[in-house]
């Protein structure tokens, strides 16, 4: 392979800790900057290197292994914070970690409104696997927020689409389609956001699950309220409903929650659980897309196929995550992704397969819906395959 | 420069394909008629003709896909239309091809409380999917201005908004799932009746892709819970400066209300004169602001806003909560555009964004330009997302002013380019401004836009000539314009 | 063009020239409802007229489209620039009439309408089952072009729902006098439809205004106001309905001139225009604008005079239906509503889709039956889906065409003017007298 030696990029050997699904790279390259990132995927395609690019390696384990990999990018020098505050927007460099973005927001009373789902992740990495956390009832999803990106296309080229500014149709919307890419058209390099200001209370309403027909009634009766939540999680045994605004204005939104969630064993906080819409960080974890109604059937159908599963999501938005003991055997998953499958309109992915289910030949995508057009979209960004090939669905 | 292409009879191209197109559409689903092909010369922006080679009107998904695998077959172009309500000439017919219009195919498929989500046709019409959902407490969020005629399929090709997306946002926020047809004729479904779908998100790509990228031919969209209380502010201020900058103040402060709108002294005249809207005498700029949501919340922020308007100088604010009250604010402010023509015998319409912070910047010099030129521009927009509509007025029957408000709408754009903005905010590229890309993106990011595009489409028959400049568009090399601007070179102007 | 523009062309361009082509006007107009092509909308008809202006010429395609206008006018209501197509429809239909050579059958059955509907007598002669065939002087015009056959279901449903020929009410004498003390003189239009088939219509609008204080002038040489022939682009024989109109009116001395007939409303209100168009003297023009100022719908006057006679309950459930020429030619919503619900114990409900025309339009169900139904059959559904007992309205075109419909669809409503509920009203009839019932 030719030398991959780029001006302002840090080279180092691949190790055990960097592999991605088990995969480990053969070199470890850091860019100090968009410019050198883009030199850096240049030369890559001249020495027709395999590449996959990472942010805070929070999920190296998720999607499928790779089927080559070269050469891994690691953003975290792409770190940098560009805060417009009296516009509502920020624009960031991929590699920098959320929870530094979140604590600058905060000094200025805003925030990107997303919950992230993984500890210690990078804003690349949050667009890039596209997985969103309870609070999306209001502003939406990590797509609907970021109004620019920037990103360097696997032949080194760097491409803008989008803004700086919240309201702009010129050109195709580029920023969603790489959100949720995991990195095979092309690697993220920076972004901007619309954000919103901080709320100047929460209130969480809960009540414990019991059976699907209560669930179904709470979710029912809360439909018909304005209460306006900012979410209504399924958080592994209890109903969540997320409200925010002014202290004041809460007293009777949270009111009329409790009695649409069936009064009595409802409880109420004024500060969102510790580890708040982070999802599990061990065993497979699969994502379930249903429609909303469907929820509490689904769940329950479920949990009578295997036990030792724990339920995440967001349930108007009809996004679940289920949970498996770390070493549930492929048998137990398959069943209950294809019990998922069964109906046309529910699908399922499996987020992170744990290596046995890989070894098994599982294929954590399943069939997904518009494939023919992402391969069309593959071949015209990365025509040689080499941006993380195998990583995503279909094989692409 | 005006596109008109009106050839007499249907282009040799395609006289084979009309038997084919009547087995598809059925006798009255093909228009070959030369008077009937011209009422389709243009959509909403007539500066902009060409009469269409032929005109199919499907009623169905297969006959879409039917349309367009016959056009991929014999590499013939077709540009898809909706309503025909655009504003950028992204339904421009090709003269060559097949005019594919979507505005008999309009069924409300499924009203679904139970998900919060309704099915429909590309060609039903934005309003009618509230009209079906208001009796169970739902609406239909994007409202856009024209939300009466425009089609959905429109409002997914343009990513559409509306006064109220600066809290609740465009299309793209509220598709779920789409069937689409794509350039080759397959029929392929994204989404369904969860939010967000598994792997690319193809829908999020699709929406304001401009009828480039196929056809939707069936539409998911979520419904949302009516507010529990609505009320609308209108603030006068006696400079436009303090209302900008109170915009500003109201962003800033945490506040989000569903709608910031302004208009200028000239806008207000204009309305005045048309609907009597009776808004405050001497008023230089008026802010409409409407909140909503929770009563105690509304009631809370209308108490903020109220301050911060008078903070921001403010003469008079008024404060309405009933429908009737509230429509009458919104009288004037909707019916500006049309309004307009009656200060001026002609106009230009633009659309461009600025960040909210340069607001106040970007119309101080807007106002500059229109005094050097002579040129008056009335100022109506969506100040809270920082959209500006300005209206360059002129008279045509007067020699070379035509000319002269596009040079002064185009520089406007410029403006809005220069301060980190964009050149439509909400109208789209179309074939009006797909000559304007360069001035915001590189030709890198032009051609990725372009390896895009490709892969929906790499015979190019889908929207040829649209949201991309083009050689034959732009001439031989599109590119940022360089040199010194002709308004500058001509001493009407000094910089923009 | 050789010659230059004649004022009514040069005019015709300048209206042409206010659409700026932004569509508001699509969604209400009833063939786009149906057919959703761009050809049978607003937009797209001023297209046509503006190639048929530009470039001076009348294809067969573009009349057809123009002939599939009901001129309902819901696209003057809806259009935010105000082009007024409804001079533009009158410009048009009357060079289509004066250019276009049209095919025979078509060319016979225009004449057979036009010699029956303007003349009250020879429509009231159409009357009875038995006189149909009888009916002198037109019938065998009437029944060569097949007419009747299209005339038969309408005036099956008349004679259904207007009350049996038996009992005729009087004929109205030349002046009802006021009630009590006098507020007003007012004139008052028989109207040819109206006049045949719903005499008591007529009745109780002389009643209501005599209760109100009115003393009401109804002379009898009024003839039609030309209202249908002018709608049809016949525009010498509505001058001719209209000069005479003018000169009777002119005559009676009277402050206003009260109509319970929208489509007659709405045309009489631009007498002057019709003039103008034909091309007839200044004084012409400017006795007819002096006729047409005092036109005024009745619901529209009684609002403006204000309520004095006492309304006695009226417990009922009613839906009202804004005729196209009421509300989108006159612009007259508010008031018909107003005096409905002044009236105790009546329920008023709006209809879905207000907006649409029924399909009746004049006399256009009789040329277009096919579109006419279905418009019919789609107003029927949003009458039935009101659950009201009763539907009221302003004109006696509307009336047939929405009762003919519903009972096809097999939900037959009763119906019944504005005029008669107020009278009912007025005279402390129960809703059982009102509707003939037992």
């Amino acid at each position: 392979m030719k030398d991959l030696d780029v001006e302002g990029v840090t080279l180092r050997a691949g190790t055990e800790a960097d592999a991605v699904c088990g995969v480990p790279p053969d070199r470890v390259a850091r860019p100090e900057n968009t410019e050198a990132l883009g030199r850096l995927l240049a030369t890559a395609r001249d020495a027709g290197a395999t590449v996959t690019p990472r942010g805070g390696g929070t999920a190296l384990d998720w999607g499928s292994p790779p089927r080559s990999l070269d050469l891994m990018v690691d953003t975290s020098a792409l770190s940098w914070i560009d805060h417009n505050a009296g516009d509502l927007v920020v624009e960031v460099g991929a590699g920098t970690p959320l929870a530094e973005l979140r604590r600058t927001l905060a000094e200025a009373g805003q925030r990107l409104s997303h919950d992230p789902v993984r500890v210690g992740g990078t804003v690349g990495g949050a667009l890039a696997t596209g997985v969103n956390g309870p609070r999306r009832l209001l502003a939406g999803t990590l797509r609907d927020l970021v109004i620019g990106m920037t990103l360097v296309r696997a032949d080194g080229v760097v491409a803008r689409s989008g803004g700086r500014v919240v309201k702009n149709v010129a050109g195709y919307d580029l920023a969603k389609l790489h959100t949720g890419g995991y990195g095979t058209l092309g690697v993220i390099a920076s972004a901007a956001f619309r954000l919103h200001p901080l709320p100047s209370a929460v209130r969480v309403v809960s009540v414990p699950l019991r059976s699907r027909e209560r669930t179904e009634r709470s979710l029912a009766a809360l439909r018909a309220t304005a209460v306006v939540p900012a979410a209504v999680e399924l958080d592994h045994d209890r109903l969540c409903v997320v409200l925010e605004g002014t202290a004041e204005g809460l007293v009777p939104r949270v009111e009329e929650t409790v009695r649409a969630l069936g009064g009595d064993d409802a409880e109420v906080t004024e500060a969102l659980p510790e580890g708040w819409g982070v999802l599990p960080t061990e065993g497979t974890l699969a994502r379930i897309l249903v429609p909303p109604a469907e929820v509490p059937s689904l769940v329950e159908e479920l949990d009578a196929l295997a036990g030792d599963v724990r339920w995440y999501g967001s349930i108007p938005a009809g996004t679940l995550y289920l949970s498996f003991a770390p070493g549930t055997p492929v048998d137990v998953v398959e069943k209950l992704s294809a019990a998922v499958r069964r109906a046309p309109d529910r699908s399922a992915v499996l987020l992170r397969a744990e290596p046995h289910l890989h070894e098994a030949g599982v294929d954590p995508w399943g069939e997904v819906p518009g494939l023919s057009l992402m391969r069309a979209v593959k071949d015209s960004f990365d025509p040689d395959h080499r941006l993380s090939p195998g990583r995503f669905a279909g094989g692409i | 420069m005006a596109t008109s292409v009106r050839p007499t009879s249907i282009p040799a191209a395609l006289t084979a394909l009309v038997p084919r197109l009547h087995e598809i559409c059925g006798e009255d689903g093909v228009l070959t008629d030369l008077s009937r092909r011209r009422v389709y010369e243009s959509d909403g922006l007539t500066y902009h003709r060409a009469t269409p080679g032929v005109v199919a009107l499907p009623t169905t998904t297969e006959q879409v896909a039917a349309v367009i695998s016959l056009c991929a077959e014999h590499g013939v172009p077709y540009v898809p239309r909706g309503a025909g309500t655009g504003l950028s000439a992204g339904a421009l017919p090709h003269a060559e091809g097949v005019l594919l219009v979507t505005s008999r195919m309009r069924r409300i498929v499924e009203i679904d409380l139970e998900n919060e989500c309704a099915v429909v046709e590309p060609g039903v019409a934005n309003l009618d999917i509230t009209r079906a959902a208001a009796p169970y407490g739902y609406y239909y969020a994007p409202d856009p201005s024209s939300q009466q005629v425009c089609s959905v399929g429109g409002n997914v090709a343009e990513n559409s908004g509306g006064a109220h997306c600066l809290k609740y946002g465009f299309t793209s926020g509220h598709v779920r799932g789409l069937e689409i047809v794509t350039p080759s004729g397959e029929v392929v479904e994204l989404g369904g009746k969860a939010t967000g779908a598994h792997g690319y998100d193809l829908i999020g790509a699709f929406i304001g892709s401009e009828g480039t990228l196929g056809v939707a031919t069936r539409v998911t969209v979520s419904l949302t819970r009516s507010p529990q209380k609505t009320v609308t502010l209108l603030s006068a201020f006696s400079s436009m400066d303090a209302g900008g900058e109170t915009v500003g103040a109201i962003i800033a402060a945490g506040v989000l209300p569903s709608a910031i709108e302004m208009m200028d002294a000239l806008a207000i005249e204009a309305a005045e004169a048309a609907v009597a809207c009776d808004y405050p005498a001497g008023a230089a700029a008026v802010l409409v602001v409407e909140l909503d949501g929770p009563a105690h919340e509304v009631d809370a922020q209308v108490e903020r806003v109220t301050g911060l308007c008078a903070a921001g100088g403010s003469f008079e604010t008024r404060t309405a909560s009933g429908a009737e009250e509230r429509a009458l604010i919104w009288k004037g402010r909707k019916s500006a555009f049309a309004a307009v023509g009656r200060i001026s015998p002609a106009y230009i319409v633009q659309d461009g964004v600025v960040p909210r912070t340069a607001l106040g910047e970007v119309l101080g010099r807007i106002a500059a330009l229109s005094a050097e030129t002579g040129i008056r521009v009335a100022n109506v927009f969506h100040a809270g997302d920082g959209n500006l509509h300005p209206l360059v007025l002129f008279d045509d029957a007067e020699p070379g002013a035509g000319k002269l408000a596009e040079e002064v709408s185009g520089a406007i754009l410029d403006l809005c380019v220069e301060h980190g903005g964009s050149i439509t905010g909400e109208h789209g590229v179309g074939v009006d401004k797909a000559c304007k890309m360069p001035r915001m993106y590189s030709d890198d990011d032009l051609a990725t836009f372009d390896l895009f595009r490709r892969a929906f489409d790499p015979d190019g028959i889908a929207n040829p000539d649209k949201l991309l400049p083009t050689p034959r568009l732009c001439g031989e090399r599109p590119g940022v314009r360089t040199g010194v601007h002709p308004l500058v070179e001509s001493g009407r102007a000094e910089q923009f | 063009m050789t010659e230059p523009p004649t004022e009514p062309e040069r005019l015709f361009g300048d209206l042409l020239n206010d659409c700026v082509h932004c569509g508001f006007c699509l969604p209400t107009c009833p063939t786009n409802v149906l057919w959703g092509q761009e050809m049978d909308s607003p937009r797209g008809r001023i297209h046509l007229m503006s190639q048929m202006h530009e470039e001076d010429v009348l294809t067969e395609t573009a009349v057809g489209h123009f002939d599939n206008c009901l001129g309902c006018l819901a696209c003057v209501s809806s259009c935010p620039s105000g082009v007024a197509y409804d001079a533009l429809l009158e410009h048009t239909r009357h060079r289509v009439e004066s250019e276009h050579e049209r095919p025979r059958g078509e060319r016979a059955l225009r004449a057979a309408v036009f010699s029956l509907f303007p003349y009250r007598n020879r429509l009231r002669a159409m009357r009875g089952p038995l006189r149909t065939y009888q009916a002198s002087g037109v019938s065998s015009l009437v029944r060569r072009t097949g007419l009747l056959d299209r005339l038969s279901p309408t005036l099956a449903t008349m004679e259904r729902i207007a009350p049996p020929l038996s009992t005729p009410p009087p004929p109205l004498p030349e002046l009802v006098p006021a009630v009590g003390a006098r507020r007003a003189r007012v004139g008052m239009l028989v109207g040819c439809v109206q006049g045949a088939f719903f005499p008591e219509v007529n009745t109780a609008t002389a009643r209501v205004l005599a209760l109100e204080g009115c003393d009401v002038v109804i002379p009898r040489a009024q003839g039609c106001c030309g209202a249908l022939s002018g709608h049809a682009g016949r525009l010498l024989e509505a001058v001719e309905f209209a000069k005479r109109f003018v000169e009777v009116f002119e005559a009676g001395q009277v402050e206003r001139i009260v109509v319970n007939s929208a489509g007659c409303g709405s045309s009489m209100r631009h007498f002057e225009r019709t003039m103008a168009e034909a091309g007839e003297s200044d004084a012409w023009v400017e006795r007819a604008r002096k006729v047409s100022a005092k036109v005024v719908d009745l619901t529209e006057f009684l609002v403006d005079l204000g309520p004095r006679a006492e309304r006695h309950p009226l417990p009922l459930r009613v839906a009202y239906h804004d005729a196209c020429h009421l509300s989108h030619g006159q612009g007259v919503t508010r008031q018909p509503r107003e005096l409905l619900t002044q009236i105790p114990g009546l329920e008023v409900s709006d209809l879905p889709n207000k907006e649409i025309c029924c399909g009746s339009a004049g006399v256009y169900n009789l040329f277009k039956p096919e579109a006419a139904a279905e418009l019919g059959d789609r107003k029927g559904r949003d009458v039935a889906a009101t659950g009201a007992e009763v539907l009221v309205s302003g004109n006696p075109g509307c009336s047939l065409q929405i009762a003919s419909a519903m009972e096809r669809a097999d939900t037959p409503v009763t119906v019944t003017h504005t005029a008669r509920v107020l009278d009912a009203s007025l005279r402390g009839l129960t809703p059982e007298q009102l509707l003939g019932r037992r």
